[in-house]
Formats: structure tokens, C-alpha cells, sequence
């Protein structure tokens, strides 16, 4: 590995933990001209609970009104439009149903949704619900509708943030398992170990290991509890099963088994709801309750068109995020219990945490990065135009998805190394299709090797150890 | 926009045929293929089995393909066109995108020939967790044989298609440990000679009606469980771990349909529905190699898709002349047969099939109204091996059955 920080590195403010949140609140502070740095331990961003949700940005109707998730939730749902625009990246409004013959109960998530100052939310039933859900269940008889939701991909957005805060004067330091901190004086020094990171503030967004980085900090240890949501991804065949997000009315374990478009046009059916240590498998139990579920309110879907089945860690502290200045140490931000709606709550968490750093919540006019292009959304005469400028651009490597070489060259290309095909993956949907890399693999491999100056031997699928190739063949 | 008689999509051994007899009956071809050369999944099988029949002599893939290649270079009809990938199929016209940019051809018929994919580990719902390691025989196969990696030291391959089989013994050679074959029937779904050549000769335990119960290993792959299951797919017995660093798939293949969606595809084999003469639904559509049906034998892939292609010359400068339609229907044991539909008149219909089970000393049949049109006798049959009967157009007056007997 390659030695990532100079000795002495010092900066104002520290974000360990590079997940939607923390990116989030790194591009806040990068763009607001702070001096910071995120660190984590993969080695890629986004690669916890960022990489494996629903993607979807909530309106807000069934957090409880007053809480943190409520409050962050709608004003997130409101800022997402913007966010993407300013990062160049895909929303879809799609809008979300929340099925079920309890209408009384649906009434009450409209009234909350009322409450939480949520706009837009109908209570749809009879001819008018058939009109808008043919494929639902007919036996189910209520929706309530928000037209405020919209898809994602959580994955981009944490990439795009973590390249904004960059090209605005940010440090990201991957790779970095944080395995001590000390405090002098005023100065925090984090440790792996190899190299040390100094800073005044710390921001600890790191998910499912808030605790393990308390417990170095000295700041409050909370009761952390672990859910694994297990997924189908089903082909893009299937892009035209649902028109929106379709939920189950959520009960105490989550919102329930939905099923829901992507932005990028597969369909998306989950997640379940297991107590689980942090290990993200999926499983019999999982699988077949989700699929159990989905089929009662979409029993059209084709499971046998998966193309993909994953599963993700949601980290809960009772019933509310918890974001704090902490009481046992000073000079240091507690970020735990970011489940659902994280996601949609992210942008609106990072102003949240501007405003308890006592830093001016309005962030001026930045340095914008250059969007991601996909040669597939082009029309003709601009995807001719592309590569007639760079003949790459014609090379389709991922047959499935149809991703060029220039596509893959230009993620190699960007702010942040990529040295994982996951990482590759995801930036550019290279083996996301139907044959999940059966045809791409090896090209891909050989790109980040050439790119990054290293050996085939070193290109992992992920996190460290997780080469993929072990050694050369015999020579003959 | 560019125009000819036959656009051929796809540069393997069956595009490759097609686009040969295409030429020869007098039709401008246009083959397209996505990679840098023709040849396909040959290009990666550098063992040996290839052309027995059509070349009576034994090859490697690359061989099988060179021979090929120099066919193709032989007729001037053809224009090669590599490192370009079609995008689209719309009635006739083609788009095709290169270096150079994005294109169309306009023809006068067209040959699907893109070959399949491997089914992956999503496919069958592997479970556990996802690290690397994982992969399909495929692109383990592509991964030793083209970029000269291994993938991996301790190896578990669960399937036992022939390119598992293949691997098997490919990566044993190169000094991995193959620990377990396993297979969740009862019957290999690969080739008798591969079972014999590359496990049995080399000691790989073959394990029936088991498999992966749940993969192990957060970054690389640490272990498998495994389990024996009954006839009904259920779990039976204790699970066992199994230590290893790689997980190797070989459950099928699936024709490269996505496409096609103007086509019927056929729910047994997931290829496109055609008739005698290779045509799909779509008029003046041909399809041939594993593109209509998975193939076990390089020859019988060249054999089935010179007539497609020699069809779609006819179509393209004629029009095919065709009498009545008629159904195949795959009757006692039979798994599958290719035609879905013949036609009567002149020349010869061929029926491609599969068996559900091993057959030993039957006679295998093609009725009609109570006659027998053709049959073949069988020594030994396995399901794994495609088999063929041909039969006189001039006898079909009505729907045929193809079946077993007794
Ligand atoms: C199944 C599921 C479905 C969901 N669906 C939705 C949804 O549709 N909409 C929505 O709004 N929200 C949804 N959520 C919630 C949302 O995904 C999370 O709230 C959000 O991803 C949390 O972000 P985070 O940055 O806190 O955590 P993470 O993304 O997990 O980031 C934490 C980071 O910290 C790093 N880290 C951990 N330990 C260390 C260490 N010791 N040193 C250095 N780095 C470390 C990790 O590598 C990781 O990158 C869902 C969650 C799950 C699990
Ligand atoms: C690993 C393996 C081992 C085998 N071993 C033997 C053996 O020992 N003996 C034997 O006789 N047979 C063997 N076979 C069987 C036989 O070789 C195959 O069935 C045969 O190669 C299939 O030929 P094909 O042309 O239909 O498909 P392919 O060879 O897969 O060719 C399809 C071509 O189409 C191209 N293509 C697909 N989509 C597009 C697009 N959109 N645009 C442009 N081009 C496209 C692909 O790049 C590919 O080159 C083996 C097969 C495999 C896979």
C-alpha cells in the first residue's frame, strides 16, 4: 500500500467514517473553506451501509414527529433536488405508495406526515388506486401516495460528495483503520499504526464502528443494535414492474418488505429486517421472507429474473439518530444510530452538524466536479461527438450495462483512486448487468492496474485481502 | 447507414458458419462481433475435443476457430467487422457502435449468433456472504487460459458443467487443489469423457445431490458449507465446512437473448422459438449456436448454423419458400426439441433434442398420425449429450412427436 499522509498532517477538523453522512458533512466543511479530512478504513468510500439500501429519498410521513429523523428527514427530502443537480447526478421523482386495508392506520401516517410538514401526500382507494397500481394485490384496497419521494443511487452520491470536498481543498484518506487516538493539549492524533493524522475536531460518522471509535476517543459509548436488510436486484427487463416505490404500512421492525424502481432502471425488492451481528451474508430465512412478503402486494414479480441478491447493516440506538457535541470530550461530534431515513436525512445532517460546530450553515457557491457521463444516456450525435474525441469511448467493455473503456478510464481518471472493482462497479455499472462481470472481469482488472501503476496481484475486489487473483500460471 | 443482403450478430463458430454459407449462396454478409477477433468461447478452451466430426480430426478451440477464420477470409461476400458491438435490433436494421461511432445496417435478413452467458451466483441465490473468490468457470477460464492468473489455490466447484469439469482439470495442472465437485441432481450435467478425463483420471471427488449451503469469508472467500439434499432440493444431514480460498460456478448457460425482444423465446431452453428452417417469430430472423440452445459439440454448433445461415441468404435474395406448419411436440423422456415447428415440402427438417434421463438400448422416434417418420437407436444416452434426427419434409402431414419408446 502506498504511505497516505505526510507526517504532521494537521487539519481543523477530522471525519472518521466515509459513509453518505460523513461525505456529506465533508463536502459541507470543504466547500465552507475548512480545513479537513475524512479518513476510513476501506478502501473506497461508501462501502458500509452507503453501499446496500433502498436508495430511496423519503418524504418523511411516518418518522415521529419531533424527533431528530422527523425534523433532518424533511428538510433532506427538500435540499435532495439541489444536491443532485449541483453534483450532476440522476433523481427520480417517482413518488411512493404505502399499501394496506387499514385505512385508519394510513389516515394516522397522513396526519403525522401532516405534522412533519411533509407536502403532497394523497389517500388514494377504488378505481383511482387500480388506475395507478394495476399489478397491486387486488385484494388490497388503500394507499396513501407522497409524490415527494424520489430513487437514488446512495453509492454515487457518497462518491460525488467525497470528490466535491476534494476538489474544494479536502483530504480523503482511505485504508485508514484508525487503531489509536491520543489527545495533547488541544490536538487529537489518530493512529493505525503506520501513520498519524493530527486534528482539533472529530467527527465520528463511522456507522457500524461508532463505538469502536469512541472507545479511542473517550466520548459516550451507546447501545448499538445491528439489523441486516437482505435484497433482489431483479434485471432491467423487469424496469416496468412498479412505476414507484411501493411499501407495506411500516411496522416496529422498519418499514417493511418494498419494492421499488431504481435510478438506474432494475427494480429493487426488500429488504428484510434480521438482528444480526455486522456481517453483511445473506440468507434462506431472509431471502424467502422478502420474497414472501413482495409477492403478497406485487404477486406478479419475476424472482427468477434476479440478477443480483445483497444484503446491508442498518445500525439503531433506540428510536432516533443520535448527533451530538459530546459531554465526556470536547471538541468532538458523536454521529450513531444513522438508520433509515439516513439517507434521505444526509444533506440536511451535514447543516445540522455545521450548526453545532458553530460554523454558518449557509455554504457559498463551490467548485463543481465534472459529472459522471454514461455513454448509454446519450443521443446519438453526442455519444458520436464523444468518441470521436476519444476513440475509447466506442470500446463497449460491459456488454451487459453497454460501458465503454472510456467510461472506466475517465473513474480511474478522478479525484478519488479507485483500486477495487466494486469501486468500479460502482461508478460506472461495469458487471452490475445480468452477467455480473462473467464477460468484463479480466478487462477490468487489467485497467485498474494500469491505471493505479500496480500489479494484477494487487487489484482487490473491495477491502484489503480481497484480491482477486493469486498468482501466474506455469510457464511452459 | 449502411446496407446489405445478411447482417451476421456474433463471431463465434456459429456466426462464423453462418456467415460462410451466407456468402456462398450469394449473399452480401456483414458479420459483427464485439471482440478484437472472430472465434467466441472458443478462443478461451485451449483443450482438446474440438472438430472430431466436422474435421475428423482432433483440435483445441483456437485451432477449430483459426480454421475458421481462414474459411471466412476465403469468401469475398464477407466483411468482418470486430471490436464493434450491436446495441440495438429493430425489424432489420442494426445498430452498431465502434471506434469509429455510432452506425446502422439496413439487411435483408439477419442472424442472431451471440452465443450465451453463465448463469452467476445471483442466478441460483448462492448465500452467505459475497467476497472475492467467487466466480464462474467461465471467467476462471478466461482468467488462466487468456491472462495466464489463477484464481485461486483451493478450489470448490459446484456444478458440473463441462467447463467446471474442464477447469477441474486445468487448474489442477497448474498445482490448485480441486477439493469437491458437487452437484445438486442426480444425473452430471456435463459429458461422460469429461467426468472420465478430468476428474476421475486426476482422483477429484465428484459429490451427487450436494451443495453450498452458505460461503464464508468476509474479503476473500475462507470456506463453503455444504450439505447433501434429497430428490426435492431439501437440505438432508449435517452441514460440513469446507476449507478453501475459491468458489468455482458451472450451473449453465443461458442464450444471450437481451436483445431480443421482438422474438418468442422458448421457456425450456431460453433461446428464441424457431422453426425448421432456423427462422425465429420475427420474419426474415435466423438464430443458431448457443444462442438457440445450449450446445455440448463444437460441430454440431457449425452444422445447424450453415443452414441458418444458408437460409437467410435465401430469404434475403428469394424469400423462403415453405409448405404447411406444423408442431414438435417432445414426447415420453424427451427434455427439449429444437424446432418448435416444421414445415412440410422438400428437403429435410432436422430435430435437435435433449433427454431427461440416461437411456440405455431404446429406439428413439419421430411420429405422425400414428407413422413412424424416422428413428435412431440409442446404446447409451445422457442428458448432457444433444442429439439429432432428421426427417423427409415430404412425409410431415401433420403435427410430429418425438419420444422414447417404451
Ligand atoms: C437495509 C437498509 C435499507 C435502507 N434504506 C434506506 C432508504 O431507502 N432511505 C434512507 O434514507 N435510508 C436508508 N437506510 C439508511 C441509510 O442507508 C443509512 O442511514 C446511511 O447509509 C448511514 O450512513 P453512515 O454514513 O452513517 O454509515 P455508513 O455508510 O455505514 O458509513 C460508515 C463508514 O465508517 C467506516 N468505518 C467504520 N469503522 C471505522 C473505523 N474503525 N475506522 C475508519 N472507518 C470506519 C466504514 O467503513 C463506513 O464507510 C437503509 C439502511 C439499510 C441498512
Ligand atoms: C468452456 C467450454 C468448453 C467447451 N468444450 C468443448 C469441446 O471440448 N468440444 C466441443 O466440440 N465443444 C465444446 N464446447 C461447446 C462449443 O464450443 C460451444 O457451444 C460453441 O463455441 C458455441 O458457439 P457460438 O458461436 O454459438 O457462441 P460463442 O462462441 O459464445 O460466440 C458468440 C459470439 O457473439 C459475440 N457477441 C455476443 N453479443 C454480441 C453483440 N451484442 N454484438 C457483437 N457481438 C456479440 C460474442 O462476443 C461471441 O464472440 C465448449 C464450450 C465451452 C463454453
Amino acid at each position: 500500500m502506498m504511505k497516505n499522509t505526510n507526517n504532521n498532517d494537521m487539519f481543523d477538523y477530522v471525519i472518521v467514517g466515509a459513509g453518505i453522512v460523513g461525505s456529506s458533512i465533508f463536502s459541507a466543511l470543504a466547500r465552507s473553506g475548512k480545513s479537513v479530512c475524512m479518513i476510513d478504513k476501506a478502501l473506497d468510500v461508501g462501502t458500509g451501509a452507503a453501499k446496500a439500501n433502498s436508495g430511496l429519498v423519503h418524504a418523511g410521513f411516518d418518522a415521529k414527529p419531533g424527533t431528530l429523523k422527523a425534523k433532518l428527514n424533511v428538510l433532506g427530502n427538500k435540499m435532495y433536488p439541489l444536491e443532485a443537480k449541483r453534483l450532476g447526478l440522476s433523481i427520480k421523482k417517482t413518488g411512493a405508495y404505502v399499501v394496506g386495508n387499514d385505512k385508519e392506520k394510513l389516515e394516522e401516517l397522513l396526519a403525522r406526515g401532516k405534522t412533519n410538514g411533509v407536502d403532497g401526500l394523497h389517500l388514494l382507494s377504488g378505481s383511482e388506486l387500480k388506475a395507478k397500481l394495476p399489478m397491486l394485490n387486488p385484494e388490497i384496497k388503500y394507499a396513501l401516495f407522497a409524490e415527494n419521494a424520489y430513487v437514488i443511487s446512495p453509492y454515487m452520491f457518497t462518491i460525488c460528495l467525497a470528490e466535491e470536498g476534494i476538489v474544494n481543498g479536502g483530504r480523503v484518506v482511505l485504508g485508514f483503520d484508525a487503531k489509536r487516538i491520543k489527545k495533547h493539549g488541544d490536538i487529537f492524533t489518530i493512529s493505525d499504526g503506520f501513520d498519524e493524522i493530527k486534528t482539533k475536531y472529530i467527527i465520528n460518522s463511522s456507522g457500524a464502528g461508532y463505538n469502536e471509535i469512541a472507545n479511542m476517543i473517550g466520548s459516550e459509548i451507546y447501545e448499538l443494535e445491528f439489523r441486516r436488510g437482505e435484497y433482489f436486484v431483479l434485471d432491467s427487463t423487469e424496469k416496468n414492474l412498479v412505476p414507484s416505490t411501493v411499501f407495506p404500512l411500516p411496522s416496529k421492525a422498519g418499514k417493511g418488505v418494498l419494492v421499488t424502481p431504481t435510478v438506474d432502471g432494475n427494480i429493487l425488492v426488500g429488504p428484510s429486517s434480521q438482528l444480526s451481528d455486522d456481517i453483511t451474508k445473506t440468507t434462506a430465512e431472509g431471502l424467502s421472507f422478502v420474497r414472501s412478503q413482495a409477492s403478497n402486494m406485487i404477486p406478479s414479480i419475476n424472482f427468477k429474473k434476479t440478477i443480483r441478491i445483497f444484503s446491508g447493516i442498518r445500525t439503531v440506538v433506540g428510536d432516533d439518530f443520535v448527533i451530538e457535541k459530546s459531554r465526556e470530550m470536547p471538541n468532538v461530534i458523536n454521529i450513531a444510530g444513522i438508520c433509515s431515513p439516513g439517507l434521505s436525512a444526509a444533506p440536511a445532517i451535514a447543516l445540522y452538524v455545521l450548526n453545532l460546530l458553530g460554523l454558518d450553515t449557509k455554504i457559498p457557491a463551490a467548485k463543481k466536479i465534472k459529472p459522471y457521463v454514461a455513454l448509454s444516456s446519450l443521443p446519438v450525435s453526442k455519444k458520436n461527438e464523444l468518441i470521436a474525441r476519444n476513440p475509447l469511448y466506442g470500446k463497449i467493455v460491459c456488454k451487459c450495462e453497454g460501458i465503454s473503456e472510456g467510461e472506466i478510464v475517465d473513474a480511474l481518471s478522478r479525484p478519488l483512486r479507485v483500486v477495487s472493482v466494486d469501486g468500479i462497479k460502482r461508478r460506472t455499472r461495469t458487471g452490475m448487468g445480468r452477467c455480473q462481470g462473467g464477460f468484463c472481469l479480466s478487462k477490468t482488472i487489467e485497467l485498474i492496474a494500469k491505471k493505479n501503476n500496480i500489479t494484477l496481484f494487487d487489484v482487490v475486489k473491495e477491502n484489503k485481502g480481497s484480491n482477486i487473483i493469486v498468482s501466474g500460471v506455469k510457464k511452459s | 447507414m449502411r446496407q446489405t443482403d445478411v447482417v451476421v450478430i456474433g463471431g463465434g463458430p456459429a456466426g462464423m458458419a453462418a456467415a460462410i454459407e451466407s456468402a456462398r449462396n450469394g449473399a452480401k454478409t456483414i458479420i459483427i462481433e464485439r471482440n478484437e477477433v472472430l472465434g467466441g468461447i472458443l478462443m478461451q478452451c485451449i483443450h482438446n475435443g474440438f472438430g472430431l466430426a466436422y474435421f475428423k480430426e482432433e483440435l483445441t478451440g483456437p485451432e477449430y476457430a483459426y480454421k475458421f477464420r481462414e474459411l471466412v477470409k476465403k469468401e469475398k461476400n464477407i466483411t468482418v467487422m470486430t471490436s464493434t458491438f450491436v446495441t440495438k435490433i429493430k425489424g432489420k436494421t442494426v445498430t452498431i457502435v465502434n471506434s469509429s461511432g455510432i452506425d446502422e445496417i439496413e439487411a435483408g435478413a439477419i442472424v442472431l449468433a451471440m452465443g450465451a452467458r453463465e448463469r452467476t451466483a445471483a442466478n441460483i441465490l448462492l448465500q452467505g456472504t459475497r467476497p472475492a473468490g467467487v466466480l464462474t468457470a467461465g471467467q476462471a477460464q478466461k482468467m488462466t487460459n487468456i491472462d495466464g492468473k489463477l484464481p485461486g489455490k483451493n478450489i470448490v466447484i459446484l456444478g458440473s458443467g463441462d467447463i467446471g469439469l474442464i477447469m477441474a482439470r486445468r487448474l489442477t495442472l497448474e498445482g490448485a487443489r480441486v477439493k469437491a465437485v458437487l452437484e445438486i441432481n442426480k444425473t452430471t450435467s456435463g459429458l461422460k469423457r469429461n467426468i472420465v478425463q478430468c476428474l476421475e483420471d486426476f482422483k477429484i471427488p465428484l459429490l451427487m445431490q450436494t451443495t453450498i449451503v452458505e460461503v464464508v469469508g468476509e474479503n476473500r472467500v475462507e470456506g463453503v458449507y455444504i450439505s447433501a439434499v434429497d430428490d426435492n432440493y431439501n437440505f438432508v444431514g449435517e452441514k460440513k465446512f469446507v476449507k478453501c480460498d475459491t468458489v468455482i460456478l458451472s450451473v449453465g448457460l443461458i442464450p444471450e437473448t437481451d436483445l431480443v425482444d421482438f422474438a418468442d423465446i422458448n421457456t425450456r431452453t431460453n433461446g428464441p422459438v424457431v422453426d425448421d428452417f432456423m427462422e425465429t417469430s420475427a420474419k426474415g430472423v435466423f438464430a443458431c449456436g448457443n444462442f438457440l440452445h445450449v450446445h455440448d459439440l463444437v460441430d454440431n454448433v457449425t452444422l445447424e448454423s450453415m443452414d441458418a445461415g444458408a437460409n437467410a441468404a435465401d430469404f434475403a435474395l428469394a424469400g423462403c419458400k415453405k409448405g404447411k406448419k406444423f408442431c414438435v411436440i417432445a414426447g415420453n423422456n424427451i427434455s427439449y426439441a429444437n424446432p418448435s415447428f416444421v414445415h412440410s415440402g422438400d428437403g429435410i427438417a432436422k430435430i435437435r433434442f435433449r433427454l431427461k434421463s440416461n437411456v440405455s438400448k431404446k429406439w428413439i422416434r419421430v411420429v405422425s398420425k400414428d407413422e413412424v417418420l424416422a428413428k435412431k437407436f440409442v446404446m447409451a444416452g445422457l442428458p448432457g449429450e444433444m442429439q439429432t434426427l432428421e426427417v423427409s419434409r415430404e412425409k410431415i402431414k401433420g403435427d410430429i412427436l418425438l419420444e422414447v419408446e417404451g
